[in-house]
C-alpha cells in the first residue's frame, strides 16, 4: 500500500462532510444496498415504478460490491451523513442496532397495518427488539441442495432427492470424485464453502442435534456434544474421502468449484442462481438432506433499515411498503436472486415459474417449513473469524480438528463476551 | 553547504504558491491522519457512535490477541525477505541494463512496467502462475516430470508472496541504481583499468561505494514498502470472507476497522507499525554514518 489507509479515510471523511444538501423539488431518498451491476438496473427500475405512483419522491440507487458496500456505509456514518434507507444482511443486524444506529420503525409499522402479515414469520424474526421491529426483510435465502445434472447423467447415478440423508450424501459424493492417471482429483463430488456457518456446517451441525449457538448470545456451542459429530462427519468427507475440495483447491476454481463445473453438488442459497444458469452444464435443486436428528436448513434474510439520523425516514418507509407491495415483490423477483418474502408472491407463478430460470423453485419455499433462522448477535463478523479461520488449516490437513475446535470455544466465546 | 539558487523578492511569494498543493496535502493528508489515528488509538470507537475514552487498552488488547502477533510477525518475517531482495535484484537489473546494449530502453520499460501496472491485475496472473492444478509454473513442472509444487500452501506462501512483491518492485528500485550507477564517474574506472583490476574488483572498489548512498535510499525505501505491503499480499492470499492465510499488519488494521467496528483498535495497531518503521530508520541512520559514501 503507497499510502496510508487512514489519509484515504481522512480525505473520504472531508470530503462528505462538505457534500451539498438537497435543494427544492422532489425529496431525495438515498438508498443503499449491496449487489452487482444488474441489480443496480432491475432495482432503478423498482425505483422508477415507485416514484411514477410518488412523483413527490425521487429514489437514488446506491448499489456497491458487498465489500465496498461495508466500508462506504461505515464511513458516512462516522462522518454523519447516512444514506435514508440501506441493506441490511440479517446476521449484522445486531452490530447495527445495538450501536443505536438504527430508526425504529415499529410506529410506521403500526400505521401500514397488515404489512407485515404475508411475510414469512421466520424471516421477520431477525429484525425484532424488545422495543419492535427496526428492520423489514426485503427477500430470503434458504439453503438447498444444487446437483450436477450432467455429471449425475455421465455415470447413471439417480437425482437426489427428498429421501437423501447426509450419509447418502457422502457415499454419492465419493462416487462422483474422479481421479485423472496420474491421481489429481478432476472432478470432487460436492464442494461447500466452511468458512461461515451459512451454506453447510450450522446444518450439519442441527442435523445431528447440535447447535451453533446458545439463545442468549454468551455461549459458542458448536464445539460441544452432538455439534462435534458433524465436524467429523465433515472431516471425513473432506479429509478423509477427499470428495470435498479444501479451501486451497477450491480458492483455484474461484471459490466455487460448482460454477466452475468440477464439483457434482454443492449447498447453495438462490443468488448463485443466475450465475449458475449462465455456465452451460444443467443443474436442479434438491432439498437439503437430512441427518440424524431430523431435516433442517438454514434460512436467512436480506432486509432494509432506516438510518436513526435519515434525513427523510418517512419517505424511505413509503419507498419499503412499496417494495414488500405485490407490485414491488414481482418485479424484484425478476433478478432471480432470492425468494421473495412476501409470501402469497413466493408461492404463486410469479415466483415457481421463471422461464429464465427453469429449476424446482417449490424446494426454496418448502424449506421455509424446517429451516432454522441464521443467528443473529452483536460480533457477528469477529465471531465468524475466530471460528471459520482455524478451520482452514484443518480442512487442509494441518491441524487437528478437536484440538482446533478446543481453541475456537475460547477465541470465540471471548468474543461473545467483549460485545455483551 | 547550501546548493543552488535562492529565492529572492517576489519570487518567495511564488515558491510558496507553487509548493502550496503539496503543503496542504501534506498538512491534511498526512499530518492530520497522523493526529486523527494517534488520538483514535486512545478511545474505542466503533464509527458509528460517540469515540469513548480507552486509555493505553487498545495498545495492551493489541498486544495481547493472538490475531495481531501473528499479524506483527507475518510483516517481519515478509520485510526480512522482501527488503534484501529487492535491493538486491533491483541492482543486479540495473548493473544488466548500465551497459551499451541493443534495445536498452525497452528492457527498462519492460523492467519498470510492473511498477504502473495494477496490483489486483498483476496478483490474479501471479495466482494463475502459482495455481496447483491448472498453473503455469506446475504445468512447466509436471512437463518435465517433476511434482507439483503447492506454491500457496501453507509451506511456500510466504516465499511466493515475497517473489510476487519484489518482482513487483524491481522496476522502482532499478531506476534508482540506474541514477547511481550513471553518477560514478568514468575516470575511476578508467584508472581502475589502467592499474589492471578485474571487473569484479572494480565493482566491489568503486561501484558500490560509489553507490552506497542509492543502495541507502532504496533499502530505506524498501523497509517502508515492506511493512505496509498489502495488495500482492491479499490477492493472493484471501480466503473469501475477508480472510487472508497471510494475514500482515495493514490487513488486521483493515479487518479491525472496518469490519469488526473497532477503529480505536486499528488505529492502535497502525501507530504501532509506524513504531516499529521509526525505530527501523533511526537504526538506519546510524548504520548511514559509519556504511555510506558521500564524494
Amino acid at each position: 500500500m503507497k499510502k496510508s489507509i487512514f489519509v484515504v479515510l481522512v480525505a473520504i471523511l472531508l470530503l462528505t462532510a462538505c457534500g451539498p444538501k438537497a435543494s427544492s423539488g422532489p425529496t431525495e431518498v438515498k438508498v443503499m444496498m449491496w449487489g452487482a451491476p444488474e441489480e443496480l438496473a432491475v432495482w432503478q427500475s423498482v425505483a422508477d415504478a415507485f416514484t411514477a405512483k410518488n412523483p413527490s419522491i425521487k429514489v437514488t440507487m446506491d448499489v456497491a460490491d458487498w465489500d465496498s458496500y461495508w466500508d462506504k456505509l461505515n464511513t458516512l456514518y462516522a462522518a454523519n451523513t447516512p444514506p435514508d434507507l440501506f441493506a441490511m444482511d440479517a446476521p449484522l443486524f445486531q452490530d447495527w442496532f445495538s450501536r443505536g444506529a438504527l430508526k425504529n420503525l415499529q410506529p410506521y409499522i403500526d400505521k401500514s397495518t397488515s404489512l407485515l402479515d404475508g411475510l414469512y414469520p421466520v424471516t421477520l424474526q431477525a429484525y425484532q427488539t424488545p422495543d419492535g421491529y427496526f428492520g423489514v426483510p426485503r427477500d430470503a435465502q434458504t439453503i438447498v441442495l444444487f446437483y450436477n445434472k450432467d455429471m449425475f447423467d455421465a455415470t447413471g447415478l439417480a437425482y437426489p432427492d427428498d429421501t437423501w440423508t447426509l450419509d447418502k450424501l457422502r457415499e454419492v459424493a465419493k462416487q462422483l470424485t474422479l481421479k485423472d492417471a496420474s491421481g489429481n482429483t478432476t472432478q470432487w463430488g460436492f464442494s461447500a464453502d466452511l468458512w461461515d456457518m451459512e451454506l453447510f456446517w450450522s446444518e450439519a451441525i442441527w442435523e445431528y442435534g447440535g447447535d451453533v449457538i446458545s439463545a442468549d448470545h454468551t455461549q459458542t456451542l458448536l464445539t460441544e456434544g452432538k455439534a462435534r459429530d458433524a465436524w467429523h462427519f465433515i472431516y471425513s468427507m473432506m479429509v478423509t474421502d477427499k470428495s470435498m475440495p479444501n479451501p486451497d483447491e477450491s480458492g483455484q476454481f474461484g471459490g466455487d468449484p460448482f460454477d466452475a463445473g468440477v464439483a457434482a453438488m454443492t449447498t447453495m442459497g438462490h443468488w448463485s442462481v443466475p450465475q449458475y444458469s449462465t455456465r452451460g452444464f444443467k443443474y436442479d435443486v434438491a432439498p437439503f438432506p437430512s441427518g440424524p436428528a431430523g431435516r433442517v436448513t438454514s434460512v436467512n434474510s436480506a432486509g432494509f433499515v432506516i438510518p436513526a439520523g435519515a434525513a427523510n425516514p418517512e419517505q424511505a418507509w413509503e419507498f419499503i411498503k412499496y417494495v414488500l407491495s405485490t407490485d414491488g415483490q414481482i418485479q424484484t423477483v425478476k433478478l432471480g436472486l432470492a425468494v421473495p418474502a412476501v409470501k402469497s408472491v413466493a408461492e404463486s407463478d410469479a415466483y415457481l415459474v421463471q422461464p429464465d430460470f427453469p429449476i424446482n423453485q417449490k424446494v426454496f419455499t418448502d424449506a421455509f417449513a424446517y429451516a432454522h433462522m441464521k443467528p443473529v448477535f452483536k460480533g457477528y463478523d469477529a465471531w465468524a473469524s475466530a471460528v471459520g479461520d482455524p478451520l482452514i488449516a484443518v480442512w487442509k490437513g494441518e491441524a487437528d480438528l478437536d484440538t482446533t475446535l478446543d481453541q475456537i470455544k475460547i477465541a470465540a466465546d471471548a468474543i461473545l463476551a467483549e460485545n455483551k | 553547504m547550501e546548493y543552488g539558487l535562492k529565492a529572492l523578492g517576489r519570487e518567495k511569494f511564488w515558491l510558496w504558491i507553487l509548493l502550496a498543493p503539496t503543503l496542504i496535502g501534506l498538512l491534511f493528508g498526512t499530518a492530520g491522519s497522523l493526529l486523527a489515528t494517534s488520538t483514535l488509538s486512545l478511545f474505542k470507537w466503533d464509527l458509528i457512535g460517540a469515540p469513548a475514552w480507552n486509555g493505553i487498552q487498545n495498545y495492551i488488547d493489541a498486544f495481547t490477541k493472538p490475531e495481531f502477533l501473528l499479524a506483527l510477525k507475518n510483516t517481519l518475517v515478509f520485510s526480512a525477505l522482501y527488503v534484501p531482495g529487492t535491493v538486491v535484484a533491483s541492482l543486479l537489473a540495473a548493473l544488466l541494463l548500465n551497459r551499451k546494449i541493443r534495445g536498452v530502453g525497452i528492457f527498462r520499460t519492460l523492467f519498470f512496467l510492473p511498477s504502473i501496472t495494477s496490483a489486483v491485475a498483476v496478483s490474479l496472473i501471479f495466482s494463475w502462475l502459482y495455481a496447483k492444478d491448472n498453473g503455469l509454473l506446475n504445468t512447466i513442472i509436471t512437463q518435465f516430470g517433476g511434482q507439483a509444487v503447492n506454491w500457496l500452501g501453507t509451506k511456500n506462501v510466504m516465499m511466493s508472496v515475497v517473489i510476487a512483491n519484489v518482482w513487483g518492485a524491481v522496476g522502482e528500485g532499478m531506476v534508482i541504481f540506474l541514477a547511481g550507477l550513471q553518477a560514478v564517474p568514468r575516470e575511476y574506472y578508467e584508472a581502475a583499468t589502467v592499474d589492471g583490476g578485474s571487473g569484479w574488483a572494480r565493482f566491489w572498489h568503486i561501484t558500490l561505494p560509489m553507490i552506497s548512498p542509492s543502495i541507502f535510499f532504496q533499502t530505506l525505501l524498501a523497509t517502508i514498502n515492506a511493512f505496509q505491503a498489502f495488495e500482492y499480499i491479499y490477492m493472493l492470499t484471501r480466503q473469501g470472507n475477508g480472510n487472508s492465510s497471510v494475514p500482515v499488519v495493514v490487513f488486521s488494521i483493515y479487518r479491525n476497522g472496518w469490519r469488526f467496528f473497532s477503529m480505536g483498535l486499528a488505529s492502535a495497531q497502525a501507530m504501532i507499525l509506524a513504531a516499529f518503521i521509526v525505530v527501523l530508520m533511526l537504526i538506519y541512520f546510524q548504520l548511514e554514518k559509519r556504511w555510506v559514501v558521500y564524494e
